[in-house]
């Protein structure tokens, strides 16, 4: 009896997963569908400021530091090679490859995915999303659109920020302070860094995991019950989810991308 | 709907942010543009072990890069592998034909590079010529072997 | 169905999960007239709203609007179908991110190509109706109860409906602000000529505008009339409703075991 009971759990569970997907499938495709008005071009650009703009220093400055620790890490090992020469090779792979994609969507998940939640859920609870549909106006749309879009095009720019920082901080690091020589740094970085291989496939990751974020972000805003507690439950799902989404991915990426470069 | 120019400054800006960073990528770090960016020639060579040398190794000349490796590929009758180098076009014609190409580290574990020193041969190589005179990679596993077993003899 | 009505709605059932929340509502809203629609709470008065505007889709019966089955519709000819209607919110909801001008002027920018300064010709016109001119630069944080629920008003009415719906227009106001809701929206049905839908609770207030009255319970229409009619209405669920009689046919109780035996369990399981 207990087992049965079990199963039908487990059946109910799949069930309500599978539902839960498909209305986030359809919400998604609903909402990015469609050709933006000239007032939709603005609110885009309203929500790359909310979204990009002002995520930019918590992402830069994470970056710097990667890059720095980064570096001093990969100094001590190198340096029992006699392999110091390789330090920039090593600082712009991991940056480009792993570290950049994976670490600014874990940050722009906690600062913007988690804020837009909130941000549409209060929207939600204040039946301001009904009122606008009331009025006519679709809020996937006016409301959801503008900040999906704005995500998606946000991260691979803040992922390329990162990188860029982070290079430097290695550089900051290994050339400035522990004195690895400079041609070596940048020409051992350039001659292993593949423009399409590297940069391109990292990313490529930032653009997966920027649809993933922002989707999962704007969804758990819309979907929430609209009660105090439902809207801090779904900022924690947000920022939940969407780190094992990014982590997840990123190694079924990497196996992908990188599997046979080996 | 209100408009705010400081919140449009700072929207372009950065988006300019990102793209003027994905230029410094490009150039800076994956040395796009760096030695083969204009006309280039074609060389091979054939060597019995390649070691580390990918694509986009670089290729020196006295120390100085004058190109890179383009393909890597197994030569499948003589199970060679078979190197493809793009050049410097200046250079064409005017490299003799007994120059040889050797496959070098830098550094002790550094990158794998391959570098060129001439010869004395008055004829030059062509574009698709091949390089004859090729010295291997050093694999450190042989000769950390060589030096065991000619410990053991000894 | 004859053109005098404006909504109707057949047989419509909806259930939230496991419960059952109407069970065939039959309902007329003639045009050009106040309707209220009143019961206590929890029978899902806003839902009933819902379901007009189309938001919520009933498990089965039709609802219509002008002749047009609302939820048969495409999504485009609903949201051309919801231009026609207006409504209030039970908490103004006014966008929190626009002031008072930019909320009432909303509807009119998404909705028609007007040069700005005819648009703030109609919107000043509206925040004058509900005397709040002054306030035009306020954001939505800064208005009290009452002020957001006439902004809101003055938004509902910015495109001139046909219809207007009102969810709980006098929950939660002081007698003064309650007094200038119920004189607002006499004011605008009369000025406007447009059907109007109340949903409330608020006996006396909602009594006093109303020209035709439904009173839901349990999921169906228990009673409907006017307002004189139903004052004296002889069933005892309908006058102890209209009169606020604490208990009678609706229990002052929810249901449970009986007191005494429910006590005494407690005693014997600890």
């Amino acid at each position: 009896m207990n087992l049965v009971h079990r199963i039908a759990a487990l059946g109910r569970g799949t069930l309500y997963l599978l539902e839960s997907l498909g209305r986030a499938g359809i919400f998604l495709l609903q909402s990015s569908v469609g050709i933006p008005s000239r007032e939709g071009w603005y609110l885009w650009l309203r929500q790359m400021h909310f979204v990009g703009v002002m995520s930019l220093a918590i992402v830069l400055v994470s970056g710097v530091f990667i890059g720095m620790v980064l570096s001093l890490q990969g100094y001590t090992i190198l340096v029992d090679f006699g392999a110091e020469e390789a330090l920039g090779q090593m600082v712009a792979l991991s940056l480009l490859r792993e570290l950049a994609p994976v670490v600014a969507a874990l940050l722009f998940a906690g600062r913007a995915g988690s804020a837009l939640t909130a941000e549409i859920g209060l929207m939600k609870a204040t039946e301001q999303l009904s009122s606008m549909e009331m009025i006519g106006v679709d809020p996937l749309r006016r409301v959801v659109a503008p900040r999906l879009w704005a995500g998606f095009v946000s991260l691979p720019l803040l992922t390329v920020g990162f990188s860029v920082v982070g290079i430097w901080g290695g550089y900051l690091v290994g050339v400035e302070w522990l004195g690895v020589y400079e041609g070596a740094y940048w020409s051992g970085m350039q001659s292993s860094v593949g423009f399409f291989d590297d940069v391109g496939n990292g990313l490529v990751k930032s653009l997966v995991f920027a649809l993933v974020v922002t989707w999962i972000a704007v969804f758990q805003g819309y979907d929430l019950i609209p009660t105090s507690e439902g809207i801090s439950r779904a900022t924690t799902r947000t920022v939940v989810y969407s780190s094992l989404a990014v982590l997840g991915l990123d190694f079924v990426l990497t196996t992908l991308m990188f599997g046979e470069l080996g | 709907m209100k408009r705010s120019k400081m919140m449009e400054f700072g929207v372009g800006l950065f988006m300019l942010a990102g793209i003027l960073g994905l230029v410094f990528l490009g150039l800076r770090v994956s040395g796009l543009g760096n030695g083969i960016s204009g006309e280039t020639f074609t060389l091979y060579a054939d060597f019995a072990n390649i070691g580390g040398l990918k694509p986009r190794s670089k290729v020196t000349l006295a120390g100085v890069q004058v190109g890179q490796v383009a393909d890597v590929e197994l030569d499948q009758e003589w199970f060679e592998a078979r190197v493809t180098l793009k050049l410097d076009a200046d250079l064409e014609g005017k490299l003799p034909r007994d120059t040889t190409a050797a496959i070098l580290t830098s550094g002790l574990l550094g990158e794998q590079y391959l570098g060129l020193s001439v010869g004395g041969d008055p004829d030059t190589l062509a574009n698709g010529d091949t390089i004859r005179d090729t010295q291997q990679a050093l694999v450190l596993e042989e000769l950390i072997q060589q030096f065991v077993s000619n410990m053991v003899r000894e | 169905m004859s053109d005098a009505m404006l909504v109707d709605l057949k047989g419509v059932r909806f259930s939230r999960g496991e419960k059952e929340i109407f069970r065939g509502v039959d309902l007329q809203v003639p045009r050009g007239k106040i309707t209220a629609i009143m019961g206590p709470s929890g029978t899902g008065k806003t839902t009933l709203l819902k379901l007009i505007g189309g938001q919520l889709a009933p498990d089965s019966g039709s609802v219509c609007i002008a002749g047009q089955n609302v939820h048969r519709l495409p999504r485009r000819e609903l949201f051309r179908l919801r231009r026609r209607m207006g409504m209030l919110f039970q908490s103004g909801a006014l966008f929190s991110d626009l002031d008072v001008f930019e909320n009432v002027a909303f509807p009119l920018r998404v909705h028609t190509d007007l040069p700005d300064a005819m648009i703030r010709d109609v919107v000043l016109m509206k925040l004058e109706a509900v005397g709040l001119r002054g306030a035009r630069q306020l954001m939505p944080a800064e208005l009290s109860g009452g002020m957001l629920r006439r902004v809101a008003l003055a938004r509902a009415v910015a495109l001139d409906p046909e219809l207007i719906l009102y969810d709980e227009p006098f929950v939660g106001q002081d007698p003064i602000s309650m007094g200038v809701l119920v004189q607002l929206i006499r004011k605008v049905n009369q000025a406007l000529g447009l059907t109007a839908v109340v949903v409330s609770h608020d006996i006396k207030e909602t009594l006093s505008i109303a020209d035709y009255v439904y009173v839901i319970s349990d999921g169906q229409v228990m009673a409907h009339g006017t307002p004189a009619s139903l004052d004296v209405d002889q069933d005892p669920r309908v006058s102890q409703f209209i009169h606020g009689e604490p208990d009678g046919p609706v229990p002052f109780h929810y249901p449970a075991p009986d007191y005494f035996s429910d006590i005494l369990a407690e005693r014997a399981g600890s």
